[in-house]
């Protein structure tokens, strides 16, 4: 009998139960199951499908970023005040480490003798690393390694599986400590600056641009980042190459620093400095608002920062100096003294309140007058200069002149205004339109804006406690030393250079710069900076009148900037020796020295700004202007 | 010889063989040939018509399990029923014997090496599990509302169920279960002894839970919930399969198009895995075509128990049913992240010829249930 036939007859026959009919259950078991599975499909394919399919790219492209090299920045005679150098970093990507830990401590002992950085130290760091799930990621053992290190390591890191010496852009600053404030200088970025710095497309061991030009010219200064795609598996072998980018070369950027000035006004400030602490001084085209030098005294050198860590002390040390020599000084802010007397003279001209032959009787170095309650106040000058007139008034840097051509004297001259605070006002509109209480503009971060006051300047510099409505008010006083640059004043070298090249140029304010042209790496014009100028509202008759007193002042025997002269150049410009802080226990104040001057008189190229935060104008800062003059003169043309 | 019973045609009784389970069946694995196709593209160099190519390999193994079948439909089940106690010997020992002997793979001892072939005795276990269960009700008065019949049937299931959890195979445990709970559910079980059972069974799963799942379960549970705590580790295959399976959106890359299976990011794309390149290469529509295919077979096979002409018939089929059933749905829910990972292959598309052969066995039994419901059916 065969097992194929129609019917078996073997010991289990058909049972007699008759079958269930309850399936009902296991047709619904498989619609719902499936329905489920479909549920959950849905969810991954259809909703997060998006989202997953960006994960499996992600999954086997593997991008590397190609940093680019950044541009260069030149000085005005095409000398490079930039090198880029590599930051060398030695890393270890603890998930490429050896398992065992004998082999691993075999690499750190390797790594001990090349870095001298302690074995014991680094397997720590791996450890910290290993704990807080970041094995994946470089892991900077030293930083910043010198170049020996650098090339021992990436001989040695062969056959150190997880060790590799990793690159980055740096810089170099041949230039040295003259050209720190100017150019700043370049550094990893902050966690913070890199959560914004992202969206630009930034990456994270991309360094930026800290402070000076570096910073300001950032963009132009970076290039752009170049990518390598490339497919690989699930073994991490290549499969293709998808793409690759190079990385392109930031543009450079053209400097109208004059790198001889610039060291050789560096060296003379600090040999001027005397009592100083803190000096700078501006050299400026008259006519363009370019900047050929800014010295800032102290200087720092910014090659410090290539290597921080190492360098750790010194940057302290320097944070540290009372001198703030990170500080730029020459735009930063101070009382400007007989220097505003340029704005003073040419608002009274511009008001006709003043002509060039007012003349005022100063026979007494102390002048009282009856202030606005008819209180006597005492008018003080640094000598008795006679009778004089306005060019006289500028030339001896008269104090009383100037408090009557500002505040006035009540019976005999009228102010700028018909009182005390209106006379503040206008005397402020000029000071504003010859550009302070304002930055400058200049293609610099960190410029402060100086202070030009008024009633209402000071109404809410005093506003609230402790200050009464006697602190808050303004008095004829107010107006008398805003005339002669005291007081509240305050303003920047750069604002005070730029002001004297509108009263040499007839009236154009200028906007100063450092960077006269942005090339690309292949040397093209990207763009160069048009010269700017607002017009300053008042006569080039008007300013004509002042320069005249400026002239006076160095080229007269009673010329309070005498010792500016340099014989055979025409030079004209004005002292400044503004009290600041405290009266001393003598009833005297310290004193900031200022000049500020052009030449040659007759077509005013070269504008001079020279401050010393203690010393006296005429005796300190006119005769290193002197010094500048003379060697613009001999080694710079326009 | 005189037959017995009913009508004869020329065709015999094939003329009541189920050719939609036929055709679904086939459909499924020209599903997995191309599956495996692309799933081992990467990895596989050499002819194609060779017994090495994971492809040819299965397509014989499709060949033999369709032989099989015909034979099986041509077969009367009572044979096999008669049988079933001898089967179901024969299938604890060789679970017994693979514990002591068997191969080890990927942590786990689930076959015997038999010159090239590869033996998965716990396919055939299944088998022989709902044979002896069918045999069982058959003679104990066709259903389960007794209790002792109930607690014996238990009895049958358990050890079988047991040994292939320590091997460790948590899936087919699970498939064990299932397997009794659907029979047991048609063969009338009442409702308050499945319940005292159903709370018994929760009362003891801590103990289970500590005594008796393996470590690497454990993770492989919590991996589920959290894949990205070990991303390279345990959660690896779970994060990759999620990440082929939802990448795939609409319509799917392309057959041997799909990333994370041709750049073996996808671990035994051709086996454990196979659904999450059909999820990549051929999108939700590929998925719902795939789903489409296996809710017809298992419905024409739960026709078969309605049809079936005795207990016995029917309790066969509904075991068949829910072993399909548990199978696709395990496997499935690994891929997308529903269950723990588990080595189950997904029924007639992954690769495997064990897996392959006894399906289509079970689908020969099927159809010898169609085909003499006639004969047997009780009026």
């Amino acid at each position: 009998m065969s097992i194929f036939d129609d019917g078996y007859r073997g010991g289990s026959t058909p049972s007699r139960n008759r079958p269930h009919s309850n399936l009902l259950t296991l047709r619904l078991a498989v619609i719902v199951l499936f329905a489920l599975l479909t549920a959950k499909l849905f969810d991954m394919q259809i909703i997060n499908g998006n989202a997953y399919a960006k994960r499996s790219s992600e999954n086997h492209i593997i991008s590397t970023n190609i940093l680019p090299s950044r541009g260069l920045i030149l000085a005005r005679d095409g000398t490079p005040l930039v090198q880029n150098v590599g930051v060398y970093t030695a890393t270890i990507t603890p998930q490429f480490l050896p398992k065992a830990s004998e082999a691993r401590y075999q690499i750190y002992l390797k790594l001990e003798k090349i870095l001298n950085v302690p074995a014991l130290q680094i397997s720590e760091m791996v450890a910290q690393a290993e704990t807080d799930g970041q094995d994946f990621l470089e892991l900077p053992i030293k930083k910043y390694l010198p170049k020996n290190e650098a090339i021992m390591l990436d001989e040695a890191s062969t056959d150190m599986p997880g060790v590799s010496l990793s690159v980055t852009p740096g810089r170099q600053y041949p230039g040295g400590p003259a050209f720190s404030s100017i150019l700043g200088y370049v550094g990893p970025q902050s966690p913070e600056e890199y959560a914004q710095l992202k969206q630009s497309g930034y990456r994270i061991n991309e360094p930026i641009g800290k402070t000076g030009l570096e910073s300001s010219y950032e963009s132009d200064l970076r290039g752009s980042v170049g990518v390598d795609q490339v497919e690989q598996d699930a073994q991490g072998d290549l499969i293709q190459q998808i793409q690759s980018r190079d990385a392109t070369p930031g543009d450079s950027i053209k400097l109208s620093i004059d790198p001889g000035l610039q060291n050789f006004i560096s060296d003379l400030l600090q040999h001027s400095l005397g009592e100083a602490t803190n000096a700078a001084a501006v050299v400026m085209n008259a006519k363009t608002g370019e900047i050929y030098s800014m010295v800032s005294i102290p200087e720092f050198d910014n090659n410090l920062f290539s290597a921080p860590e190492q360098n750790a002390a010194q940057l302290k040390a320097m944070a540290n100096d009372p001198r703030n020599p990170f500080l730029n000084q020459a735009v930063t802010d101070s009382a400007p003294g007989s220097v505003f007397k340029l704005i003073t003279a040419s608002a009274g001209l511009q008001e006709g309140t003043i002509t060039p032959n007012t003349t005022l009787s100063i026979p007494n170095a102390i002048l009282y007058v009856k202030d606005e309650n008819g209180n006597p106040f005492p008018l003080v000058d640094w000598e008795a200069h006679g009778t004089i007139d306005l060019y006289g008034a500028i030339a001896e840097s008269s104090n009383i002149y100037f408090d009557m051509v500002s505040c006035g004297i009540l019976g005999s001259s009228k102010g700028l205004g018909k009182d005390a605070e209106s006379s503040a006002v206008t005397l402020g509109y000029y000071a504003r339109a010859f550009g302070l209480g304002q930055p400058t503009g200049i293609d610099l971060d960190g410029e402060a804006s100086g202070i030009v006051p008024s009633p209402d300047w000071k109404r809410q510099h005093y506003s609230g406690p402790p200050y009464t409505e006697t602190d808050r008010a303004w008095y004829y006083g107010n107006t008398c030393n805003m005339g002669i640059g005291q007081g509240y004043d305050t303003a920047t070298p750069l604002q005070i250079a730029r002001m004297t090249a509108a009263v040499a140029n007839g009236g154009k304010l200028l906007t100063p710069h450092l960077v006269t042209e942005v090339d690309s790496p292949d040397g093209k014009v990207v763009r160069t900076t048009k010269v700017e100028s607002k017009q300053v509202p008042v006569s080039p008759a008007n300013l004509a009148i002042v320069r005249r007193g400026m002239h006076d002042s160095v080229n007269t025997k009673r010329g309070a900037g005498i010792l500016a002269a340099v014989p055979g150049l025409d030079i004209a410009g004005k002292t400044g020796t503004a009290e600041f802080g405290p009266q001393k226990k003598d009833g005297t104040y310290d004193q900031h020295a200022w000049f500020t001057g052009f030449y040659p008189y007759n077509d005013p190229q070269f504008v001079v700004t020279v401050y010393f935060d203690l010393g006296v104008g005429g005796s300190r800062a006119a005769p290193t202007a002197a010094r500048i003059f003379e060697y613009l003169s001999k080694n710079v043309k326009p | 010889m005189s037959p017995r019973y009913g009508r004869r045609t020329l065709l015999g009784d094939w003329d009541r063989f189920d050719a939609l389970i036929v055709i679904a069946a086939l459909a499924l694995v020209a599903f997995g040939l191309a599956l495996i196709y692309s799933g081992s593209s990467r990895t596989y160099v050499g002819p194609t018509l060779s017994f090495n190519n994971p492809v040819a390999k299965q397509a014989i193994f499709a060949i033999v399990g369709f032989v099989a079948m015909l034979i099986f439909s041509r077969i009367d089940y009572h044979l096999l029923t008669h049988y079933a106690w001898f089967f179901y010997g024969m299938a604890l020992l060789s679970l017994v014997a693979i514990l002591v002997i068997g191969h080890t793979a990927f942590g786990s001892t689930r076959w015997f090496n038999v010159g090239p072939l590869q033996i998965q005795p716990s396919e055939f276990a299944k088998l022989a599990t709902i044979l002896a269960l069918a045999r069982f009700f058959s003679e104990h008065g066709g259903d389960a509302k007794e209790l002792r019949s109930l607690v014996f049937s238990l009895a049958v299931v358990a050890p079988v169920a047991l040994l292939v959890f320590i091997e460790p195979d948590l899936g087919t445990a699970i498939v064990f279960a299932s397997i009794w709970l659907g029979v047991v559910i048609v063969a009338g079980v009442s409702r308050s002894h499945l319940l005292v059972m159903g709370a018994l069974f929760i009362a003891v799963l801590p103990f289970i839970w500590t005594y008796g799942v393996a470590d690497y379960q454990v993770q492989r549970i919590s991996v589920l919930v959290n894949p990205e705590e070990d991303p390279l580790d345990a959660g690896y295959n779970v994060i990759q399969s999620q990440i082929a399976v939802g990448s795939g959106q609409w319509f799917g890359k392309g057959l041997t198009k799909g990333e994370q299976t041709q750049l073996r990011y996808l671990k035994v794309p051709t086996k454990d895995f196979i659904f999450s390149v059909l999820g990549e290469e051929l999108g939700f529509t590929g998925a719902m075509a795939l789903f489409a295919l296996f809710i017809l077979l298992l419905m024409r096979g739960i026709r078969a128990a309605q049809l079936a002409g005795d207990t016995a018939g029917q309790l066969v089929a509904v075991g068949v049913v829910v072993l399909i059933l548990m199978q696709t749905v395990i496997n499935i829910a690994v891929n997308v992240s529903l269950f723990p990972v588990t080595g189950i292959p997904l029924p007639f598309v992954s690769q495997g010829g064990s897996s392959l052969i006894s399906l289509f066995a079970a689908l020969g039994i099927l159809q010898s249930i169609i085909m003499r419901h006639r004969a047997y059916r009780q009026t």
